[in-house]
């Protein structure tokens, strides 16, 4: 019998605030970080995104300028996590380090004072695990959109089968940066609006940062969470479009549930970037999976799409909903717009157990739900968890 | 420890411009010739109709070589084949040409075609596709090759029951250098898969 995983921290730098809890009361209070962005720096004309305002963590970090922008939000999101569960340094504590894109802004910035191997992943991991004295050399994952789930999985798959290794921090970000809205324009998945994830009239993404962490322990503390079953698998379809039968994603929710022992949901956090197929492709997935009835959400009508840090701050916010038991609604929605009906959790619905398939139903405690990511390249990921 | 039943099925190196399978010279070819040139003269050498090979980026076609040759050793793969791949300059070959695109003064218009390829897990999903792979994929970024990681992580999931067999290895394809050392590790073969012999493989002192 191998050992549990338990989820036994976390931790949230987004544009909405500093602190998991902070950023869980701003969802239930409906607000949003999306906001028009004119910034010549990232795009020729207006976007919508979420961005984090620097004076949120500038002088909170020691000798700032040795750091770029995004490896100073990693160090503020670290050392929260450092300070708060008291994590050991020493070889006992793994570190894995999830980004799509890292360090890229460098290469299109004019001037910058850092090297040019700065660009290169291993050397900010570097950076990083320097600035704490971590004993072990950081894990880096790159695996798109997927990337920061997909580290969850790894991390408890290394921390059963290594005797050496008692937990993890996993942590996550992107920053927006003129090389990803450009690229993002080109395939034309920029919404000019507020993303509506699943909604009949969504027009596309928008883009946003964040850094998101969870600290993973064999030992249950007090309020952990249990990971009970993953599942991941490619499409096999297309390397920029998602499968029109969602097979991917079908399989890692099937191959999640059956690892979890097929427990009933509370909820599912949904990927819903609010593109057009990839919404589609969700509700084909959940449908093929007996799960349309379950209340569903997607997080992006708050945040934006975080890239490699979605799957880790969505996953986060869940958690806190469980701990509330509190759903939170998908900000965005107002009709049913996929080939397959959602139960997606409205406003009107937010803060009780209620949605809008049971109207009546008693408030209950919220005990498991299903994180759901998918990716460029194919990739897919579900994710079960349930208080321990 | 390595105590895994576990074997290589078979291996392949692209490096200084030339490919092995198994220990078997394939390809070689000038050493002054661009990365391109050659990618494209192993593709024609493999005699087959891929269409898709020529949108590729480097990283991608060296790889999709590699497998592909793989396939020929010890395939065909079964489905759940997952792949754990690592480089370390991730996507840099295809992130350059982004960013050049950008910055282009006189037309900073950016590429889908190029903007797709800025993900190392592309030529993951490139593999998926070509061998019909619906499994697990993993992209690590490592300082340098790190057979003390992948393939204890391999065994791991073998253990679990996650795949069948795995492909793994390094992916290191820039514009001056190729450095592709990939592995199909499963049940069946002669060498045994651990940090040694993959050590080994990796320096070219071994052969099947």
């Amino acid at each position: 019998m191998k050992a549990d995983v338990f989820v036994v921290g976390d931790q949230l730098v987004t544009p909405l605030g500093i602190g998991s809890a902070t950023n869980f009361v701003q969802l239930l209070d409906g607000r949003t970080a999306i906001k028009p962005v004119a910034d010549t720096q990232l795009s020729g004309h207006r976007i919508h995104a979420a961005r984090i305002d620097e004076q949120a963590w500038l002088n909170k970090i020691s000798r700032p300028q040795r750091f770029t922008r995004l490896e100073q939000l990693f160090i503020l999101s670290l050392q929260a996590m450092i300070d708060e569960y008291r994590i050991p340094l020493d070889r006992s504590t793994l570190v894995l380090l999830s980004t799509t894109k890292g360090n890229v802004a460098l290469l299109h910035r004019a001037s910058t004072a850092f090297p040019p191997a700065r660009v290169h992943l291993p050397v900010m991991a570097d950076e990083l695990q320097g600035y704490f004295g971590f004993e072990n050399r950081f894990v880096t994952i790159s695996n798109a959109c997927i990337s920061g789930a997909l580290a969850i999985s790894v991390a408890r798959q290394l921390l059963r089968h290594h005797d050496g290794y008692q937990q993890a921090v996993v942590i996550g970000g992107d920053e927006i940066s003129r090389f990803i809205v450009s690229g993002f324009d080109a395939f034309q998945a920029l919404a000019d609006e507020p993303c509506r994830p699943f909604d009949r009239d969504r027009k596309g993404l928008n883009l946003g940062e964040a850094i998101a962490g969870v600290y993973l322990s064999k030992t249950p503390a007090r309020d952990a969470v249990r990971i009970m079953g993953v599942g991941s698998y490619n499409d096999a379809n297309h390397i920029s479009g998602p499968s029109r039968t969602g097979e991917g994603l079908y399989r890692s929710i099937a191959e999640a549930m059956r690892e979890a022992g097929a427990p009933p949901l509370d909820f599912i956090s949904a990927h819903g970037t609010a593109t057009r197929y990839n919404d589609e492709m969700e509700s084909i997935a959940l449908q093929r999976c007996g799960l349309s009835a379950v209340p569903v959400h997607s997080l992006k009508g708050y945040y934006g799409h975080t890239l490699g840090a979605s799957g880790l701050l969505e996953t986060v916010l869940g958690i806190h909903s469980l701990k509330n038991n509190r759903l939170i609604p998908s900000k965005g929605f107002m009709h049913q717009g996929t080939s397959q009906a959602l139960n997606i959790i409205t406003a009107d619905h937010g803060d009780t157990v209620k949605t809008g398939k049971q109207p009546d139903a008693p408030a209950q405690p919220l005990r498991t739900f299903l994180k759901t990511a998918s990716g460029f390249g194919g990739c897919n990921i579900a994710t079960v968890f349930q208080k321990a | 420890m390595d105590r895994h039943p576990y074997f290589i099925q078979s291996y392949c190196i692209i490096r200084n411009h030339t490919i092995a399978i198994n220990g078997h010279p394939y390809l070689a070819v000038e050493h002054t010739a661009p990365l391109h040139d050659f990618l494209r003269a192993a593709y024609r050498q493999l005699g087959i109709d891929y269409p898709k090979f020529y949108k590729m980026d480097g990283l991608c076609k060296a790889i999709f070589i590699a497998v592909e040759l793989m396939a020929r050793a010890s395939g065909p793969f079964e489905n759940d084949t997952a792949l754990v791949f690592s480089n370390y300059s991730s996507s840099h070959l295809s992130d350059s040409k982004h960013a050049q695109d950008i910055s282009d003064e006189a037309n900073p218009v950016a590429s889908p075609a190029t903007f797709v390829y800025t993900l190392p897990n592309i030529a993951m999903g490139e593999i998926s596709i070509r061998h019909q792979l619906h499994s697990e994929n993993v992209f690590f970024i490592f300082d340098s090759y790190l057979p003390e990681f992948l393939v204890p992580y391999s065994h791991a999931m073998l253990d679990d029951g996650k795949a069948s067999s795995i492909i793994s290895g390094w992916t290191e394809v820039t514009a001056k250098r190729c450095d592709v050392f990939l592995y199909h590790v499963g049940q069946a073969g002669h060498i045994p898969c651990t940090v040694e012999h993959m050590k080994r493989l990796y320096q070219g002192q071994e052969r099947k």
